[in-house]
């Protein structure tokens, strides 16, 4: 048997390490910095702050079905059941300490980066009030297409990566190691390039990995990126499905592989596993979503570090514009052979679900294949009406059917 | 058009203005174009000969916002997009959009995507206002404005125009400021609905020809005290629809002070017109108050508020929330907290664009100044 660990128990490993350093992280000198899913945290690792991410905490607590009993709670203190659940869920966590993990320590500072939502920085703002903390926001103004327009934003951005330097030093009282940086940006650029790789393995048909894949694999690139473990854990991803690859092995078997589709926006988390079965059994797989593809980043080592981080953290998809959104998702359309599409309006995440109706009518008519479109929430069990989905779900297959979009590799 | 207005005038016409901005573009020949609050720099369209409107929903009905917008986006976006979807679209040129918040976003995107014969640009005004590089970015947000306009309409105004549309909004913010310390001071002599229809009608019409009939109406106005109204603070980024100033004046509240951005947060900042006009516009940018989508000290709004509250000697505070504003649904429950705590009587007021029964607001706000007059006052 061999010695090395598999990318699973890699995971764990990486992971439980992680959270022993930052819940002791007072002990050994470091600040701990709440920040953004999408957030230059290269900046926090070359300077020793350990990031400590709220989402990733809630969707824990989302997945394993909290929502309702943390959300309640929050509403009986003033907050309305319209806000973000990972926003909610966390403010029921500070209340009442209930969770499904060991929780996360409190924070010393705030990042927010609104590249991908304001909520966040929102959400901060509230934690912050409690302890009096500093709030850092790196704003991203959209990504909009205008070519000039888009140098300025870069510079106003890298104007805002000083700003943050400055404000890591005054709070730490260190000098910020630039040559740290340089390598902390080496190990995000190749783990990046892991990352999409793993993704894109999905091209294959039958596809070895589904969105559920995804997103328990993109865990590592959301808080441990900018390390060479991170790095270290996406070459060992690589290199199993692409065993899986090597032997035909899919998430569906080959003839069964009906349709491949695409998800937009985030997942309903406590239904992670159920869509999956359901979606399967009607030989189903998610394939990809923008939402997975915004850690998969191009970093350019020959450029001044803080040039490559604001190009990059300013043209997620979350902060570009539709059109260039539609872009993306039809380059991955083509790329992974896609024949259907889920688009789910996310009650939580306005940022990104009040795009979709727009991007959906762009979609369709560019692929010429329709859209399932549903309503509920990515972690409040209340706004999930399970009968209607599965209704709608079965409805959708059975007009693709009739549209004659199956995979025709697929069994008759 | 707007040159000899009564003040009975001003309150019809701010209920519905598109009739006369349309009249008035039909006789000027000059192009409307739209705005949705917040910070776009009006000053800017208006030197290039251009009429601005703050564009601040509709009272008609919903029939197309809906399927582009789900409805739990703020009602104010929804009711700007069905204004300009279903309603006035064809009178606007083009629309300056500034991005603010998540409902934001991308809805500049669905206006440019809606109509793309257009003008359609983004003004994308910083998101943090702590920090040098918030200066930075208005003024290169304020540039590039200029350019685009330029580029559309193949001219730009030089420093003397902006300057001469920075001195007519001056103009009006000044008289507007004069007429609310009158209303402040005499309340019997403006009810808070005709002091902010004036305030409504100066976003949307000329404003060379509104500050005519200001200083008219000012200087025909005869002050009178009034009787047993209560001083109140009005906190909120807009307040609609305008019945609701009706209930405030049916329960003898006198609006002494406002954060709205279609208020005080209009007035803020006279801009200098003797150096460089986008440095001076740029300086306004941070002269003006709190606004729930721009971050900044985590604290700044209940110290304004507390401070506006302590100078006019208020007796309460009525927050106006609109549904569905996630900014302010995330600032409120502490900043009730903070107003309770130190002692200040704070009614929360629900609004939603495209209301038409408010019944439970009368009922609601009569039962809070009961209690009050029973209590403190």
């Amino acid at each position: 048997m061999s010695d090395k660990l598999t990318s699973k128990q890699l995971s764990k490993k990486i992971t439980d390490e992680y959270m022993e350093d930052a819940f002791h992280a007072h002990e050994n000198g470091k600040l701990v910095g709440y920040t953004t899913a999408i957030s230059p945290v290269e900046l926090f690792v070359a300077h020793d702050i350990v990031p400590i991410y709220p989402e990733n905490h809630a969707v824990a607590n989302l997945t394993a079905k909290k929502g309702v009993e943390l959300c309640s709670v929050v509403e009986s203190m003033g907050y309305t059941n319209h806000l973000c659940a990972y926003a909610r869920s966390d403010f029921g966590y500070r209340k009442t300490g209930v969770t499904v993990t060991r929780g996360i320590p409190d924070p010393d500072i705030f990042l927010a980066c609104n590249a991908q939502c304001f909520t966040l920085t929102k959400w901060f703002q509230v934690l912050a009030r409690k302890g009096n903390l500093p709030v850092f926001v790196f704003d991203t103004p959209e990504h909009i297409m205008d070519k000039k327009a888009r140098e300025e934003i870069v510079k106003y951005c890298v104007l805002q990566l000083k700003e943050l330097i400055s404000f890591l030093e005054e709070k730490t009282k260190r000098k910020f190691d630039y040559d740290r940086l340089k390598e902390v940006m080496k190990y995000s650029a190749a783990s990046s390039i892991l990352y999409r790789k793993f993704l894109d393995m999905a091209q294959y048909k039958p596809s070895p990995i589904s969105i559920f894949d995804a997103l328990i694999g993109m865990a590592i690139a959301v808080y441990r990126r900018g390390t060479q473990e991170c790095v270290d854990y996406y070459q060992t991803l690589c290199d199993e499905i692409q065993a899986k690859v090597d032997q035909g092995i899919g998430v569906l078997p080959r003839d069964q592989e009906k349709y491949r589709l695409y998800w937009e926006n985030l997942p309903v988390w406590f239904k992670f596993s159920d869509h999956a079965k359901l979606l399967g059994s009607y030989g189903g797989v998610i394939l990809t979503s923008l939402y997975v593809h915004a850690w998969s980043f191009e970093f350019d080592l020959d450029k001044d570090p803080l040039v490559t981080l604001a190009e990059n953290y300013v043209n997620r998809f979350s902060n570009s514009t539709i059109e260039d959104r539609a872009d993306m998702a039809t380059d991955l359309f083509k790329k992974y052979s896609m024949n259907g599409m889920i688009m789910f309006m996310n009650r939580s995440c306005k940022a990104v679900s009040f795009a979709v109706p727009t991007l959906k009518d762009i979609l369709t008519k560019r692929t010429g294949i329709p859209a399932l479109v549903f309503e509920s929430d990515m972690g409040d069990q209340r706004f999930y009406a399970e009968s209607q989905v599965r209704t709608r779900i079965e409805a959708y297959f059975e007009t693709l059917d009739r549209l004659g979009l199956a995979q025709k590799t697929a069994a008759a | 058009m707007w040159e000899s207005l009564s003040l009975k005038d001003v309150v019809a016409l701010a209920r519905d203005p598109y009739p006369s901005i349309r009249k008035w573009a039909r006789d000027t020949g000059k192009k409307v174009v739209g705005s949705t609050i917040a910070d776009v720099p009006e000053e800017v369209i208006y030197a290039f000969d251009l009429l601005p409107v703050t564009i601040l929903g509709t009272h008609k009905p919903l029939k197309k916002a809906p399927s582009h917008l789900p409805d739990n986006a703020c009602s104010l976006a929804r009711s700007n997009l069905e204004l300009a979807l279903s309603y006035e679209g064809d009178l606007f040129s083009g629309f300056v959009l500034p991005q603010v918040c998540d409902t934001t976003q991308h809805l500049s995107d669905i206006w440019r995507i809606n109509f793309p014969d257009k003008y359609v640009e983004s003004y994308l005004a910083p998101r943090q206002a702590d920090r040098p590089s918030a200066r930075y970015w208005v003024k290169e947000e304020i540039e590039r404005l200029i350019e685009s306009l330029g580029k559309w309409l193949g001219k730009k105004p030089g420093n003397d125009a902006l300057n001469a549309s920075i001195a007519v909004h001056n103009e009006n913010r000044a008289l507007l400021g004069e007429l609310y310390k009158i209303k402040r001071e005499s309340p019997g002599t403006i009810t808070n609905k005709e002091f902010f229809a004036m305030m409504k009608l100066s976003l949307q019409a000329d404003k060379a020809e509104i500050n005519k009939s200001l200083k008219t109406i000012k200087d025909s106005l005869k002050a009178k005290k009034g009787k047993k109204f209560t001083d109140v603070i009005l906190v909120g980024i807009t307040c609609d629809p305008p019945e609701i100033f009706d209930i405030l004046d049916e329960l003898k509240l006198n609006i002494v002070g406002d954060t709205l951005v279609d208020g005080t947060r209009y007035l803020q900042g006279m801009v200098s017109v003797n150096g460089n006009p986008i440095d001076a516009l740029a300086d306004r940018h941070f002269k003006r108050g709190f606004f729930s989508p721009i971050h900044d000290n985590v604290y700044k709004n209940f110290e304004e508020v507390k401070k506006l509250y302590n100078d006019t000697k208020a007796k309460a505070v009525i927050f106006v929330h609109i549904e569905f504003c996630e900014s302010q649904e995330y600032d409120l429950p502490d900043l009730k907290n903070m107003i309770k705590k130190e002692g200040i009587p704070i009614h929360v007021l629900d609004t939603e664009y495209q209301t038409t029964s408010l019944s439970h607001v009368l009922t609601r706000a009569q039962a809070f100044f009961e209690s009050l007059k029973g209590g403190s006052l």
